[in-house]
């Protein structure tokens, strides 16, 4: 029984076009013309309880419209949703005690208040029994380390600080589904280490089920095993990172460094790519020929200085996916 | 120091409202049933009723829409106009600190009736209903910023037209002929009239319970009119940004 349910989830906006100017302003009062947007057309989708999944599109694919029906403050324009055997959009306030919500782009803290008041607020609004709400309070408070900050008023906190708050601010009242919203975004990588530790841990020791959306593919290849790719509306991949590395990664490239400039070198079985004095980036198809014996190859031709074999990363596919589109490579992978 | 300003203005529109209506009675004979230090107790004390009604609690509204931040009041397990109306009360409880004082230093300027206990608290009961009119009319006109996002130029309108027909600036048993029971069928009236002319005493006793029951009448209408606002709003509701 899937935690999240969602079958032909579609969402159109309809806005009133505006024509430019102070003529058209008040042309625009008198006829109006509508233009309607997809943002969210026909997505299927179900997780299981205890599933970390990365949420990864780009900008205006439809990935905040989506957490938004899931979340309960936007109605669907069709389709059906279900999350904990709630219907969000008719229970908002039933589903609103079963999640928890990070937007790294806004605060749900009172901006004037100390932190920990925040975190009181919110004991009384979710009706938090006073033994839950220490020793959630009590284990944040120690893994995020907020010691130092916790009576300061979030006005004051550092981005890094406020984020830690949010993420306690969205667990205290031990919600079972949590949706994270670019949760890393304008962090230092210290920073962002120490958030993606805490979401691992969250998931691994309380079972939370969590959507992670975010830019940051470094987030999704530390934390995700499975990811949902939605562009223009719908949902293009969803499936294992590790698949979809392979699916994609079947051009490796490889970098040589000689010993002195080689004016365009040469490779059997590989493509160069770039070259420049003493340094040349070759590509090859990692189904038909061995990385192990291009180098070899390689040596015998020239004199090299240093070899390094570049793997694909996930934001490498991911970037080609955008600009090309995803189409499946799966009879390819498996021969 | 903002409570000095404000005691400051207070005190110097006290004395104008003095000033003004003093003269303008000595130009004209007094209307009936309103002698004139009848006129300055009710000019008084609609000022320090503005003090409180003129907090507009659901200002938040407006700018939770435009700023986007009502997304995340949405994801709580909160009923959203009821924060609304609390956060409202909360900025009137502050606000009312002031009028103490600047009751304090009305009253060393002008001569202003206290009449009997029963007439004060029929008064105070009926400044409440006002209260709450004023908040749902103000609900209302901040929910159109669901709409079109800016309500600026329509509050403007309705402020005018509300600061003349609500009894706030005259008395409306000075508008004349038809144009004066007019507004008394208006919900203005509830506002600052019904609580004012009882506290001077044009409303008699025998007449409190009328119109506590137009208050409530238009209490229960505006109500139930920002509800089915709220609910279509809510599900239109367009979060700004992202």
């Amino acid at each position: 029984m899937p935690i999240i349910q969602t079958r032909d989830l579609r969402k159109v906006f309809r806005s009133v076009r505006r024509r430019p100017g102070a003529l058209g302003a008040l042309r625009t009062l008198f006829s109006r013309d509508y233009e309607e947007r997809v943002a969210v057309d026909g997505v299927t989708m179900s997780l299981e309880a205890g599933e970390l999944v990365g949420y990864i599109g780009p900008n205006g694919a439809g990935k905040s419209t989506t957490i938004k029906m899931l979340t309960g403050i936007l109605v669907p324009t069709s389709g059906s949703v279900d999350v904990a055997g709630i219907v969000p959009y008719e229970h908002r306030k039933d589903n609103a005690r079963n999640i928890g919500v990070v937007f790294g782009q806004r605060s749900q803290l009172y901006w004037d208040l100390p932190l920990v008041e925040s975190f009181e607020l919110l004991r009384a609004i979710y009706g938090i029994p006073q033994s839950t709400y220490k020793r959630n309070l009590a284990e944040f408070v120690s893994l995020l380390q907020m010691d130092d900050f916790l009576r300061t008023p979030v006005r004051q906190l550092s981005l890094g600080q406020r984020m830690r708050g949010d993420f306690a601010a969205a667990l205290l009242h031990d919600p079972k589904i949590v949706y994270l919203d670019e949760p890393t975004i304008g962090l230092d990588v210290v920073a962002k280490e120490a958030i993606r530790e805490f979401i691992a841990r969250i998931n691994a020791e309380r079972g939370t089920t969590i959507i992670l959306t975010t830019h940051d593919l470094a987030d999704v290849e530390r934390l995700c095993r499975r990811i949902v790719l939605i562009d223009r509306g719908t949902i293009i991949y969803d499936g294992d990172v590790e698949r979809i590395k392979n699916e994609y990664g079947r051009f490796r490239h490889l970098v040589l460094r000689f010993e002195e400039p080689v004016e365009r070198p040469q490779l059997p079985g590989a493509e160069l790519e770039e070259s420049a004095g003493v340094r040349a980036r070759f590509r090859f198809d990692r189904n038909r020929e061995r990385a192990d014996l291009l180098i070899r190859e390689a040596s015998e031709r020239y004199k090299l200085e240093d070899v390094t074999l570049e793997e694909p990363d996930l934001e490498a596919i991911i970037r080609r996916i955008y600009v090309e589109g995803y189409e499946s490579r799966t009879e390819e992978t498996v021969s | 120091m903002e409570v000095l300003t404000e005691v400051g203005s207070l005190v110097l529109r006290v004395y104008l409202l003095r000033a003004l209506w003093t003269a303008l009675y000595a130009q004209n004979a007094a209307p009936m049933n309103l002698p004139l230090h009848s006129m300055i107790t009710y000019a008084t004390v609609a000022l320090l009723m503005s003090l409180i009604l003129e907090v507009d609690g659901t200002r938040l509204i407006r700018e939770k829409i435009r700023e986007g931040t009502i997304a995340t009041d949405l994801m709580k397990p909160i009923s959203v106009p009821l924060y609304f109306f609390s956060d409202g009360v909360g900025q009137t409880l502050l606000h009312a600190v002031l009028v103490v004082p600047s009751l304090a230093f009305a009253l060393l300027m002008v001569h202003v009736d206290v009449p009997p206990p029963a007439t004060l608290a029929a008064f105070a009961f009926s400044f409440l209903l006002g209260y709450c009119v004023n908040f749902f009319l103000n609900f209302l006109m901040n929910s159109i910023a669901f709409w079109t996002l800016e309500t600026f130029a329509v509050q403007l309108i309705v402020r005018w037209v509300s600061d003349l027909l609500s009894g706030q600036i005259i008395p409306l048993t000075f508008f004349p002929g038809i144009f004066g029971r007019l507004v008394f069928g208006l919900p203005f009236a509830a506002i600052y009239s019904t609580p004012l002319l009882i506290y001077v005493g044009v409303i008699p006793a025998s007449q409190w319970m009328t119109y506590f029951a137009v208050q409530i009448l238009w209490l229960a209408l505006f109500g139930a009119l920002s509800t089915f606002v709220w609910r279509a709003a809510s599900r239109r509701v367009v979060i700004q940004g992202g």
